[in-house]
């Protein structure tokens, strides 16, 4: 994959390329928000991290201008905002003018890879009908799933419910969102049938590493493979 | 009071009038022979003038040569210049009138006494009398001026009710419509005032997010290099001290967020209330306290209900976020954290509760300074987490109480005041 990092802080900025590099992806960095501006307009980049508080242009304004060009080939290019503030108003507005994710400084290795793990994934996601999850892979279109190469029989709740984890991995998903995106109108399910789901998908997923973590009172979150 | 002197006097000149009749006709019966000046009163005619209801009478003739005639020889007379005097006589007060009677062709002088008994009486229901609608008066008088003053007075009193109802934070100019003209000059000084310290306390906030950002990028820096490090092969010594340099990252990475957070619930720098549901706070930060449990093999779970009140989101994922914090850091592996938000007994509230070693009650109230650790505390808290939850709930004019939990360990919970 192909990144692109706008950060000033040269020790940060050089930390982050050596981590995603390490994680096989190839890294472009530059400190300067007209510079990346310009540079993707020229290219195409699979995901773009982008620090706030950048000089002259801020990371704002160089946001607004990535998502004023229009997206061209296979959707917008995702955007991961770190910011070091961590005033409401400041998320916000990062959001709202199209970031996708956001981080405050400072975080942690593990986590800052996750996220990018999952904003690419996504973004595969919205090009390809294909989702893969360590030795798990999910054919969207011919809706078949595969385990370790081997075909993965689901019913179609099943398939339902992993679907929307899959989405969110690392994230927790909460029972009623899973019912809201499984049940179809007139369906009524209760919180118990998704447990029924959620423990047959373990005994399925399990045995191949696979974990679906309950958080109690909560719902459920797919942590990330290892 | 006024207006006892006045009535009374007419009344005493009419008591003497009475008796200078008496002086008059006690003098027409002194007859003149030759030199000789001869008093003759007929027994029942005395014994008439005499007697009185109240009071009893006395009287002295003297001959125009100054020579007793009759009478009390030592009734005293009035002094040369008047005509009338209180005086004493056998122990009693006496009031003495002095009559000049015709007899022959000179005149006699004739005293005539009478004790003050009828008089004092009129005095003391002429007193009574002039008294009883004064001191209404003044009863009338004193009603309708507390009624006026305190009327008078009320817009003061809602300007001094407006001012101690605020927050220590609100910076709000007071408004100045329907205070007395009097005290406008005082609210516009005041409202100047608070003006010039919400433009400071704004100042502040801005150089604290400046200097946030210079401190926690650098931070971020340290920390992700150590981390790079750690992952490549090492001596083991090596090692060991790299992971010292990596917690202490961490730690003051985590210590300059809580200043922050402090110095943000402090009075003054604090945004605007909005709106929120407390359930929505918790849940909002539920995934990285799940990752931080998951590293420390802890159940952490969420009994969340909805609980809408009017407070800073910030702050309060801040409190809430210390509370998880210090559950997490402080409950053993397995253990059992959950987080509550709902209503109880109409209350808004949030809490935490672990099965973890639990705070002595001794210790319950110090726990809450700022930079206090309970001695023997293992981990790497700065202790000051708890103080900055007790100035955010304070600041939401909150209660933070800490208790046992049924589980053995700690349940701290902010009790919020109204709606």
């Amino acid at each position: 994959m192909r990144l692109l990092i706008v950060e000033d802080d040269a020790p940060l900025a050089s930390g982050l390329q050596r981590i995603l590099e390490a994680e096989g992806h190839a890294v472009d960095v530059t400190p300067r928000g007209e510079d990346a501006v310009l540079a993707a307009a020229n290219e195409k980049f699979d995901l773009v991290i982008l620090d706030i508080g950048l000089p002259q242009m801020d990371g704002f304004e160089v946001l607004r201008r990535l998502r004023a060009s229009s997206p061209d080939k296979g959707g917008p290019t995702p955007v991961l905002v770190l910011t070091a503030r961590d005033a409401v108003d400041d998320r916000v507005r990062g959001l709202d003018l199209g970031a996708d994710d956001y981080m405050v400084k400072p975080f942690a290795m593990p986590e800052l890879t996750a996220r990018v793990r999952a904003l690419l994934r996504r973004s595969q996601a919205h090009g390809g009908p294909r989702i893969a999850h360590g030795p798990l892979t999910l054919d969207t279109v011919a809706r078949r799933a595969f385990l370790k190469n081997e075909p993965l029989e689901l019913a179609a709740r099943e398939w339902a419910v992993l679907e929307v984890l899959l989405a969110r991995v690392e994230k927790i998903v909460s029972k009623e969102a899973i019912i809201q995106a499984v049940a179809g109108w007139g369906d009524d399910l209760s919180p118990n049938a998704i447990e029924v789901y959620v423990s047959r998908l373990r005994s399925k997923l399990e045995p191949a590493g696979i974990k679906i973590r309950t958080v109690r009172g909560f719902g459920y979150m797919l942590e990330e493979f290892k | 009071m006024v207006a006892y002197y006045p009535s009374i006097e007419p009344a005493t000149q009419a008591y003497d009038q009475a008796l200078v009749d008496i002086g008059l006709a006690v003098g027409s019966h002194v007859r003149v022979e030759q030199t000789e000046y001869r008093f003759d009163l007929p027994p029942a005619v005395e014994q008439v003038l005499r007697t009185d209801r109240f009071d009893s009478v006395y009287y002295r003739v003297i001959s125009p040569a100054g020579l007793e005639i009759a009478g009390d020889a030592d009734l005293p007379a009035p002094p040369a210049d008047g005509i009338a005097h209180n005086t004493v006589y056998n122990g009693k007060k006496v009031r003495v009138v002095s009559v000049q009677a015709p007899c022959g062709r000179s005149t006699c002088t004739v005293l005539v006494g009478e004790t003050t008994v009828k008089r004092e009486r009129l005095a003391r229901e002429h007193l009574l009398q002039s008294l009883f609608p004064d001191v209404m008066i003044a009863l009338a008088t004193l009603v309708i001026v507390w009624f006026g003053v305190k009327r008078g007075l009320q817009p003061l009193a809602r300007l001094s009710e407006e001012i101690k109802a605020r927050s220590a934070g609100d910076l709000r100019p007071i408004d100045a419509e329907g205070v007395p003209a009097e005290t406008r000059p005082l609210v516009g000084a005041l409202n100047g005032l608070l003006a010039e310290v919400a433009a400071t306390s704004h100042m502040q906030q801005r150089f604290l997010a400046d200097a946030a950002h210079q401190l926690r990028t650098p931070l971020t820096g340290l920390q992700m290099h150590t981390e790079l490090a750690l992952a490549q092969a090492m001596p083991q010594d090596c090692r060991t001290q790299l992971e010292q340099v990596h917690r202490a990252a961490i730690r003051t990475a985590r210590l300059a967020n809580q200043l922050l957070a402090l110095a943000r619930a402090e009075p003054g720098a604090r945004s605007a209330n909005a709106d929120l549901d407390l359930k929505s706070i918790a849940g909002g930060e539920a995934d990285t306290w799940v990752r931080q449990a998951v590293s420390r093999d802890i159940d952490l779970g969420f009994e969340l209900d909805s609980a809408r009140i009017d407070g800073d989101a910030f702050l309060l994922r801040e409190a809430l976020s210390n509370l998880v914090h210090n559950a997490l850091e402080y409950s053993p592996r397995g253990g059992r954290v959950t987080v509550r938000t709902g209503r109880r007994n109409g209350h808004a509230f949030l809490e935490v509760e672990d099965d973890g070693p639990g705070i002595p009650v001794a210790e319950r109230s110090r726990v809450l300074e700022r930079f206090y650790r309970v001695p023997g505390t293992p981990g790497t808290g700065s202790g000051l987490g708890l103080a900055i939850v007790r100035e955010i709930a304070a600041g939401h004019g909150a209660n933070l109480a800490i208790e046992d939990s049924p589980a053995e360990g700690c349940r701290v919970g902010i009790t919020f005041p109204h709606g």
